[in-house]
């Protein structure tokens, strides 16, 4: 494992995460009599957590590490993998089978392309 | 967690402490990736902003509680439990009396089965080679995660903007790119929320 991640800096991340749920679940649970939470703000609350693993998941599989340059090709594996995953989503909301036919289709894009 | 490059230990220790699968799996790749510790963190709290709305739709039915059951309630619920216990509210099957004990066993049973299958993964992966590729899982769950949430036009919309800004903006320094992309998107969804609503007002007062 990386140096760079490891110990008090992962203990700090740890907590700092930790603290984030803390916060977020029970706020206003704790603080509710003296806020409240205006339409406009509910709206785009609703839509963070989609936009945010968005933002991950697409640069996740379309840009190669080392190069960082867009891959859309059809010969990108993890493209390949991500698309598997989705169409199988599409067809059954069942989660064992979105991440067992992505990773199939990862590992064989990966092998024979 | 582990094949994301954390020792067992830390990475029971994050299952126990942070409990909210999504900000732990886009905090990982962050984590490999060697980003700043605020950029790792502001990311969870993003991701875990639901949980905002969550609670306040808990208040009404907790408000006469103490402050210390309240936020014992909060911290273990989940999408899930959030969920159930909501649909319960709705069909009128809650109990009269002792909800928070009601909600309470349905988010004790669901943290045990969370975290007896979050150690399986742990120590199980750690006999997985690390050829297989295993790590991508970790993009294939989020991906799992987001689907269905895709089923509004604003959440497709919001999705896709934040995508290509987070592409766009990659090259920033602190992968700031992700955060380009998540408020572009943010906003973008927010928008086409409004826009939606002034067209069919109608669906509104349906919902």
């Amino acid at each position: 494992m990386n140096d760079a991640v490891s110990g008090i800096a992962l203990g700090v991340v740890i907590v700092g995460l930790a603290l984030s749920t803390f916060v977020t679940r029970t706020s206003f649970l704790l603080a509710g009599a003296r806020f409240r939470l205006g339409h406009r703000v509910e709206v785009a609350l609703r839509y963070a957590p989609v936009c945010t693993l968005a933002a991950i998941i697409v640069p996740n599989i379309l840009l190669h590490p080392p190069a960082a340059t867009i891959d859309l090709s059809v010969l990108n594996p993890r493209l390949i993998g991500a698309l598997a995953a989705g169409l199988w989503l599409c067809w059954s909301r069942n989660l064992i089978g979105c991440l067992g036919s992505g990773m199939a289709a990862y590992t064989l894009a990966r092998l024979c392309l | 967690m582990v094949k994301g490059g954390l020792t067992v230990p830390w990475a029971i220790m994050m299952s126990l402490l942070v409990y909210a699968g999504s900000a732990q799996l886009a905090a990982l790749p962050l984590i490999v990736a060697g980003a700043p510790l605020w950029v790792i963190v502001t990311t969870g709290f993003i991701t875990n902003l639901r949980f905002v709305i969550y609670s306040a739709a808990l208040r009404p039915y907790f408000a006469d509680e103490p402050w210390r059951k309240r936020a014992a309630l909060g911290f273990f619920m989940t999408d899930f439990t959030f969920t159930r216990f909501m649909r319960s509210a709705q069909e009128g099957s809650l109990p009269e009396q002792n909800r928070d004990a009601w909600f309470a066993g349905v988010c004790s049973s669901n943290w045990i089965t969370w975290q007896l299958s979050a150690m399986t993964g742990i120590i199980g992966a750690s006999y997985v080679p690390t050829e297989w590729g295993l790590e991508f899982t970790g993009t294939l769950a989020l991906v799992a995660l987001v689907g269905p949430s895709l089923n509004a036009r604003p959440a497709v919309v919001g999705a896709i903007v934040a995508a290509v800004v987070a592409l766009l903006a990659f090259p920033l320094p602190f992968k700031l790119g992700l955060f380009c992309g998540a408020i572009a998107g943010i906003a973008a969804a927010t928008l086409a929320d409004y826009w939606q609503q002034r067209e069919t007002p109608h669906t509104l007062e349906n919902a």
